[in-house]
């Protein structure tokens, strides 16, 4: 078997572990059971798959070993005796062997909704989300957050331990889909981003958690592809990816939009969040949907000129409308400086980098710098890359800022 | 060339296994096992049936003699993360 087949088993074994986890629920009503459950029917398909071969169906397979280990579990287990009773007409529904088995989406969408419940903190559902949903282990999530497993650890227990105490029950409770929907998009987002551009780091990506953000908003869009906003989030995930390969240089360095290779940009994956941001526009002009708009100005764009950045100006203006943040200030303003010029900018700047938000963060100052240099005052700007420089911990953005600001005080002595 | 049985148990601390790990091992190991059988020398296989037996799986495999089994007790486990046993099969049809 070659590379695709091992991509394509891949695919198969995230698409099933949700499932897994939430058939493992239904039948025992325990995160932690199903999670084991889950775990051990993986454990079985890698004993006897190699020497058996790769069964036809190898989503039903896994799901009836699955199966079959719960109904084991519930029975061996003394004390659930009566549980039994009040679960027959659940178990006796179980397909037998062979027969096709139906895809419960509901049921993926329900363990969604659970890791992402009020009553955990953001980190504990952002942790845990990662864990049952996408099959990350411990030790991923951890590197992706760049913290000890053990305290990575720690946090999906202390979230399992709270969805129990609080008696969260998977199978009963009517998740509030539409009511959770906006903490599950932000959940998603908050992986997405962390995975795209960490705040500390050496490298400038950490690739694997963004590509996780994007298959959640996928199977989000699947599963309630009635919702405008998973699309929104979808196509603008989708958009933010495509430039995946270009955002970097051979030598880890930062590459700014001007000065990536376009034609190395992922066709595909523009191609989806095109059709993913049709399916947005029904729906109203939320924060997702005008973020994934703008997104779609750089992605259609055939050259950096060619950007239609009055299209953009107008997209912010709207955006502020909605989510009046001095980080979607801050964005406006870059688009103003390349619509109307860096002149028609810098009032906007200096008001953000006195914002007590935005100060203590390079990007404001980084902003300014460039702003400024592009409108000839390289002293001001050589003063706002050093505050930059002393604010940014992203290594690959301080090779980045450094490089800027020496080309700048080259400029500056040349002239 | 002689019989010899190969036993593999779970390492200890199995842990969680990752599902890109787990993909990779299933194709390494079919790929293992696919050899074995090209060359002649995996004769029959078993596996168990209880999820919480210790041996995972047992190979009857050929080698020319107990260091040759060793070696590919020692290819076996590296596929497939088993600890793995090596038992001379002796008697009527050994050999």
């Amino acid at each position: 078997m070659s590379e695709p087949a091992e991509a394509a088993l891949t695919a198969a074994f995230r698409a099933e572990w949700p499932r897994l986890i939430a058939a493992g629920l239904r039948i025992t009503g325990d995160l932690q059971t199903a999670e084991d459950l889950a775990q051990e029917t993986l454990l079985a398909a890698l004993d006897r798959w190699p020497l058996q071969g790769i069964p036809d169906r190898p989503g039903a397979w896994l799901m009836t070993v699955c199966r079959n280990r719960a109904r084991n579990f519930v029975r061996d287990d003394s004390r659930a005796q009566q549980r039994i009773a009040s679960l027959r007409p659940l178990l006796d529904r179980v397909p037998p062997e062979g027969r096709e088995i139906p895809e419960i989406a509901d049921d993926r969408l329900r363990l969604i909704a659970m890791c992402c419940h009020p009553v955990l903190a953001d980190d504990a559902q952002v942790a845990l989300t990662l864990r049952m949903v996408a099959g990350l282990t411990t030790e991923e999530i951890a590197r992706g957050f760049n913290a000890p497993a053990a305290a990575i650890a720690q946090r999906i227990v202390r979230a399992k331990r709270t969805l129990r105490e609080h008696r969260v029950a998977f199978a009963t409770d009517e998740p509030d889909i539409r009511g959770r929907l906006a903490s599950i998009l932000d959940v998603i987002y908050l992986v997405f981003n962390e995975g795209y551009l960490p705040a500390e780091s050496d490298s400038l990506t950490r690739g694997d958690l963004a590509f996780e953000g994007r298959q959640l908003a996928c199977l989000l869009t699947s599963l309630v592809p009635g919702e405008p906003e998973p699309w929104a989030l979808r196509a603008l995930l989708s958009f933010q990816l495509s430039r995946w390969a270009t955002r970097t240089g051979p030598d880890g360095g930062l590459l700014t939009l001007d000065v990536q290779d376009r034609g190395r940009w992922d066709r595909k994956l523009i191609a989806d969040g095109i059709a993913a941001l049709e399916r947005a526009r029904g729906g109203p002009r939320g924060p997702l949907l005008l973020q994934a708009e703008l997104a779609a100005c750089h992605a259609t764009a055939p050259s950096f000129a060619a950007t239609d950045w009055g299209a953009m100006v107008a997209l912010y203006d709207e955006l502020l409308a909605v989510q009046d943040t001095p980080v979607v200030a801050l964005n406006r303003a870059v688009a103003v400086a390349m619509a109307a010029g860096p002149e028609a900018a810098l009032p906007a700047l200096d008001e953000l980098a006195r914002h007590p938000v935005l100060a203590g963060s390079h990007r404001v100052w980084a902003v300014r710098a460039d702003v400024n240099r592009r409108a000839g005052r390289t002293a001001a700007a050589l003063a706002d890359y050093d505050r930059a420089l002393e604010l940014v911990k992203n290594q690959a953005e301080r090779r980045y800022l450094a490089r800027a600001r020496q080309q700048a005080e080259e400029s500056e002595k040349k002239g | 060339m002689t019989r010899f049985l190969l036993a593999g148990t779970r390492a200890d601390g199995a842990g969680e296994v990752a599902l890109g790990a787990a993909a990779h091992r299933v194709v390494e190991a079919s790929t293992w096992y696919g050899w074995l059988r090209r060359w002649g020398l995996l004769l029959s296989f078993g596996l168990a049936r209880d999820p919480a037996a210790e041996v995972r799986a047992c190979l009857v495999v050929l080698a020319s003699d107990e260091r040759a089994a060793e070696r590919l007790a020692e290819g076996w486990g590296t596929v497939s993360g088993y600890r793995v046993a090596v038992l001379t099969l002796t008697g009527e049809g050994a050999r």
